[in-house]
């Protein structure tokens, strides 16, 4: 049952699936663009030198002067080895564009697999996962990490190899030329990149550091705004204003100083590359001189070296980016490795269609059930009551007492740490998960609203049902008039981007949304708190004569919402402090007497 | 989507922001003409390599060559102080203005009404301060050097080859506005694409979001596949848009280099001949060579950083209209003469709010809406009383204590406090006297105590203690582990909604406001701690003036003075006993609250 543990190595593996045809085939066309590059200054270097006078040619020269009728009509044809020139450059221009287009094809179909990978995977996860990560953390595995490491794989990867290639190539028709000048100017690499990388080792700490302050700024900025309203209902606009000056210049200092690093390092570098040109030049120029170097072969040589001198600057930060990759791979590596809802048990039937699930609903029993979240106190404490099928369950308790977690655990949202719950007789360990779901209908006290239209919000749990039946949901709900007010009417965008819903109307949303589902139990998780008496009163009425063939459990503050249950449980810190019939309850005298006092106080 | 659209601002915009970066034009100055000559070393460098061929190779001398190290040593060295003088000015200016506008418009902000946040959500404006700030600032800075550093090179580079031989450079130039119009056709094509892809990603952030917010909902409603299947069409949008993006750069950078080829190929046609019958120099030749490799790519940047400097114009564009609005709510000049503003009160010169309030025939609709939500509106409240506000969704509950707040002014009609008009003194004299106390608590990331400071800065521990206390909240507080040490965090993740409006309560409590508003403050409480909260409301109200808005009726029946609002009028007022007595609609509303109950007495 348990999925192996990625490493980082075989994440790659697993993600590069699909995409390492495309990856080889953009680093064969560099591989080949490279060539055709380093083939120019050679036939510089061959016409420079045939057209000043005999000089002596290597074998490739001869190759080179046969192809144009030898020495005379190379002369008199210069435009033919212009044409080469054009003719080699074009090929190397086709090489190059089908190199990065394969390489950006490789890329994009990574990173796409990666993010509907980690987002399945992340669906899979349970609750408990989701409440102990936050949200910006998770998505920011999801997008900037992700980015990251489809950097390494595309980018710096290829250009690693890339660059490794054009240093060989160059250094090869370098030493071709003049070896001792050669190995004099390949001096400067290890110098360069050490340097580099020495640098950017030490530069990534204060890179993090900053990126963490922008990301602090960012947050001052983001609570100031959403609690705009606290910051003025008290008053603290100078307070909001002076801390976020003084963090935005520590935020702004610290960049300044990075920058100041930053600069002096592309100076110096420039001071290394300078240098060694002068030395290329000076040497160069003395070896003409000596008679040991052609012209040509001079202009050649000072050519490949203008080639060497960016990648291998480049080298260093490409070395530097990789160790970044690393932290983001185990970043992605921990969601992947996070234990999921296990897997659908096998002889579960497949989900039945909502027709067929149409049959009388099944009774609820918990027994002994008790529950801590991770290793915290036990926020359930034994308990055990039984919901007849058909029947409604009214459960009153104060703030945290463990209502809606009771709830959440007959969903299995969570798994009980003793006890067992049943469904109909059977344990609900025992069922699929997704068909013990696809039998609930859990309406939260926060629901949440997806993006989209108030009618695909509606049907989300059921997507075939006919208009019709989401008028008479809406009209349950008490919805109608809201929906009819709105001139989109159920196409209205709702969600982040949509309209704003308010808490009443949200939860009125959601209940028609699992009205709509038809499941066989019903949980209405103290959701109509956000709704007012009046409608609280009629939707209630209205859901009375909807539910009747359901099993329902009621979880509220208000008495008068619980009342008619057949049966009513009464929690205190995770315990069952009362249990019985609304009469019961009352004639017994304990804290459901007390609540219902208190509520009905000055109604006579 | 509405995020991404082209805006042109004549000379891109600058000029709206020359306020914000007047202080920094000599640094700017010194930063572009320091560039410029960096450039100039870059375009003569061939020179150099010209003397090399021209003096040591063809004479085969070594004759002055002390010399000439000493002075490409001597100008290294210049170049390099220039190099380094020039980024890291490029640097400081871009994180100054950065840090200029992000203060200006957070600043701002602070001062701008509730209908501008009504208009506008949280994650628009927050790229306002945080994104457009960043483009604007690197705008000023990096954008302006690049063209600079580019534009010179290549006019030296084009200068360098005219003097050495003006027939070749000329050929060799005509490739340059084929480049140019060659970037710019793709370029276009590729802004269009990368615009696309922007869409994308943020629907795709978008729908991560969702499905991690959102995934207690996903789990019970079974929309795994759904949500999945959301984020498939976005992902293979994404791959499509962001390869065809890639097609068009990839094609005009190998267009550009191909082009760099086709000039070596006319420099080595032309320039051979001439220096075959003798005319051109092999230094020359050579300079002409490096000259023509190097010139184009500076070209197709120009262009592309031309480009990126039209898109910045939309956010020029968002980011000043953001500092250019003006609040609805504002202090008249008189007033902030005396009194202060919020940035500077003026507290030696403010009177002790005594906590009286009237409408005076006071009618509103929202600055977004032209639906009246109160008419003619009248209402005295005396100091100390205890008002109650009932009615239904909509009926202007909360507008009306949003109006004693001062969050909104009246359309017409006046709001008086202590029998003067409220404009007629600060917004931050009344926040500081009002304690008030929203449907949705929102606390602070930071302890709990932090959150509670932010009612009264310099709070004691005890004084903490005794306010939680007060609104039973210690609870929370002995049950934490770490007391008031315990992390309020992201919204207060670890706090239930109750627990977090009885914090906010107790916040509220810490400011000892003179007028105390509580709108539905305790809907998410359970009955018990409403009651003890309802005592607490009883002693702390004692000498404050309190607006208390509920659903829950039995929250309010100890209230002074209780009113009906119906569609923006008061249609009853009284006491509990005085409103039941009566049997209208405040008996109606309340014997409907607990109807089934009554039934069974």
């Amino acid at each position: 049952m348990k999925k192996k543990e990625f490493s980082r190595f075989g994440m790659s593996l697993y993600f590069i699936r699909g995409s390492k045809a495309l990856f080889f085939g953009g680093m064969l066309a560099a591989v080949l663009a490279a060539l055709l590059d380093m083939v120019e200054p050679k036939i510089v270097q061959y016409t420079v030198d045939l057209v000043l006078g005999d000089q002596k040619v290597d074998a490739a020269g001869k190759v080179f002067i046969r192809i144009f009728d030898g020495m005379e009509a190379l002369r008199h044809d210069l435009f033919y080895v212009a044409l080469m020139v054009a003719i080699v450059g074009l090929l190397a221009a086709v090489f190059r564009y089908l190199a990065r287009i394969l390489n950006a094809r490789a890329a994009q179909k990574l990173i796409r697999r990666m993010r509907e990978h980690l987002f399945a995977h992340i669906m899979k996860l349970p609750v408990s996962w989701h409440e102990q990560n936050h949200t910006g953390d998770i998505i920011q595995r999801c997008t900037s990490d992700v980015e990251t490491v489809k950097n390494f794989m595309s980018d710096q990867m290829t250009n690693m190899f890339r660059i490794a290639l054009l240093i060989v190539m160059a250094m090869y028709f370098m030493a071709g030329i003049d070896l001792k000048l050669a190995l004099i100017s390949g001096i400067f690499i290890p110098v360069v990149v050490l340097y580099s990388v020495f640098f950017h080792f030490k530069i990534a700490g204060a890179f993090k550091h900053a990126d963490e302050e922008e990301g602090r700024l960012s947050a001052m900025a983001q609570e100031n705004l959403t609690g705009v309203r606290v910051v003025r209902a008290f008053g603290r606009e100078l307070y909001e204003k002076e801390r976020f000056e003084s963090r935005n210049a520590d935020y702004t200092k610290l960049w300044v100083k990075l920058m100041a690093w930053l600069s002096a390092f592309w100076c110096s570098n420039d001071l290394i590359t300078g240098l060694q040109m002068l030395l290329v030049t000076v040497l160069g120029a003395v070896a003409c001189v000596k008679g040991t170097l052609s012209p040509g072969g001079y202009i050649a040589f000072v050519s490949y070296n203008g080639m060497l001198i960016w990648p291998v600057r480049e080298l260093g930060r490409v070395i530097s980016d990789m160790s970044k990759a690393g932290v983001s791979l185990d970043r992605i590596c921990m969601i992947m490795n996070s234990e999921p809802e296990e897997e659908r048990a096998e002889q579960s039937s497949s989900l039945s269609s909502r027709a067929e699930r149409k049959v009388s609903p099944p009774s609820i029993t918990f027994s002994h059930v008790s529950f801590a979240y991770g290793d915290g106190p036990e926020v359930l404490k034994d308990v055990s009551f039984t919901v007849p099928a058909g029947s409604t369950l009214g459960i009153l308790g104060g703030t945290g007492s463990g209502k809606s977690t009771l709830v959440s655990l007959l969903d299995r949202l969570y798994e009980p740490t003793k006890g067992s719950i049943s469904l109909g007789g059977k344990d609900i360990k025992d069922m699929d998960r997704l068909e013990l779901r696809s039998r609930i209908g859990l309406v939260l006290q926060e629901p949440y609203l997806f993006s989209g239209t108030l009618k695909e919000n509606l049907c989300m749990a059921a997507p075939e049902v006919s208009d019709e039946e989401i008028r008479a949901a809406l009209h349950t709900a008490a919805l109608e008039e809201t929906v009819d007010r709105f001139t989109e009417g159920l196409e209205t965008p709702v969600g982040e981007r949509g309209v704003t819903l308010s808490g009443g109307q949200k939860q009125r949303t959601a209940i028609a949304q699992v009205l709509l589902s038809g499941r066989e139990i019903m949980i209405f998780d103290d959701s109509l708190s956000a709704v007012d008496m009046e409608t609280d009163a009629l939707i209630r009425q209205r859901l009375k004569s909807g539910t009747g063939e359901s099993t329902v459990i009621l979880i509220s503050h208000r008495i008068s919402t619980l009342m008619k249950a057949d049966n009513i449980i009464v929690m205190d810190r995770g315990r069952i402090r009362e249990q019985g019939s609304h009469e019961e309850l009352l004639s017994a005298g304990g804290m459901y007497k007390r609540i219902y006092d208190i509520q009905t106080e000055g109604a006579l | 989507m509405k995020e991404e659209e082209y805006v042109s601002l004549p000379f891109f915009g600058i000029p709206k922001l020359l306020p914000y970066i007047k202080k920094y034009i000599p640094g700017i100055i010194l930063m572009v003409s320091l560039g410029m000559t960096a450039s100039i070393f870059d375009a003569l460098s061939p020179l150099f390599n010209r003397y090399a061929l021209d003096h040591f190779v063809a004479d085969n001398t070594l004759d002055g060559l002390g010399v000439f190290i000493a002075l490409y040593v001597g100008l290294l060295v210049v170049y390099m102080l220039d190099n380094f003088a020039t980024t890291y000015l490029c640097g400081k200016t871009e994180m100054s203005v950065n840090r200029d506008l992000r203060n200006a418009a957070f600043s701002h902000l602070q001062e701008l009404s509730f209908s501008y946040y009504n208009r506008n959500n949280v994650g628009y404006i927050h790229a306002r301060v945080m994104s457009d700030t960043e483009k604007i600032g690197v705008l000023v800075a990096w954008r302006l050097m690049d063209m600079i550093w580019n534009g010179s090179y290549v006019v030296f580079v084009i200068v360098e080859m005219f003097v050495l031989d003006a027939r070749l450079a000329l050929y060799v130039c005509a490739l340059v506005p084929v480049v140019a119009l060659l970037v710019a056709y793709f370029q276009k094509k590729l802004i269009k694409e990368n615009r696309y892809i922007r869409e994308l990603n943020s629907a795709i952030t978008g729908d991560l979001n969702e499905g991690i917010t959102g995934a207690r909902s996903v789990k019970a409603l079974l929309a795994e596949e759904r949500m999945k299947s959301i984020l498939g069409r976005h992902t293979k949008e994404m791959e499509k848009r962001s390869v065809k993006a890639a097609r068009h750069s990839s094609f005009f950078t190998a267009a550009v280099s191909m082009m760099s080829t086709f000039a070596l190929a006319i420099v080595l046609f032309r320039g051979g001949i001439l220096s075959q019958d003798g005319v051109m120099k092999l230094g020359t030749l050579s300079v002409f060579l490096t000259c023509a490799l190097g010139m184009l790519e500076p070209v197709q940047f120009m262009v592309v950083t031309f480009s990126e400097i039209i898109a910045v114009q939309v956010n020029i564009e968002r980011l000043t209209k953001l500092l250019e609005t003006e609040a609805d709510v504002s202090d008249t000049k008189e007033v902030i003469e005396k009194y202060g503003d919020s940035f500077a009160p003026k507290r030696e010169n403010w009177e002790e709010l005594q906590g009286e309030v009237e409408f005076q025939d006071v009618s509103f609709h929202y600055p977004d809406g032209d639906e009246y939500v109160l008419e003619h509106f009248n209402l005295k409240v005396e100091k100390g009383m205890n008002v109650a506000i009932v009615g239904e969704t909509g009926a202007g509950k909360s507008t009306l204590v949003n109006l004693v707040c001062r969050f909104f002014e009246p359309t017409s009609g006046r709001v008086l406090i202590d029998g003067r008009d409220a404009r007629e003194r600060s917004q931050i004299w009344l926040h500081s006297n009002i304690g008030y106390m929203l449907q949705t608590p929102h606390l602070f990331s930071g302890s709990i105590r932090d959150n509670l400071r932010y009612g009264k800065a310099d709070a004691t521990d005890e004084e903490i203690l005794e306010a939680l206390k007060l609104v039973s909240a210690d609870g929370i507080v002995k049950r934490a582990e770490k007391g008031l040490d315990t992390e309020a965090g992201e919204g207060g993740d670890s706090l239930s909604t109750g627990e977090k409006q009885l914090l906010s309560f107790a916040r509220a409590l810490l400011a000892d406001p003179k007028i105390l508003v509580l709108d539905e403050a305790t809907a998410s409480i359970d009955t018990v701690t409403e009651k003890a909260i309802q005592k607490a409301i009883a002693t702390v109200t004692k000498n404050r003036t309190s607006f208390v808005i509920a659903h829950r009726l039995s929250t309010i029946t100890v209230a002074d003075l209780i009113h009906m609002v119906h569609d923006g009028k008061i249609t009853e007022r009284g006491t509990h006993r005085e409103l039941m007595e009566k049997r209208g609609a405040y008996y109606r509303l309340f014997s409907r609250q607990y109807e089934e109950l009554a039934y069974e007495e």
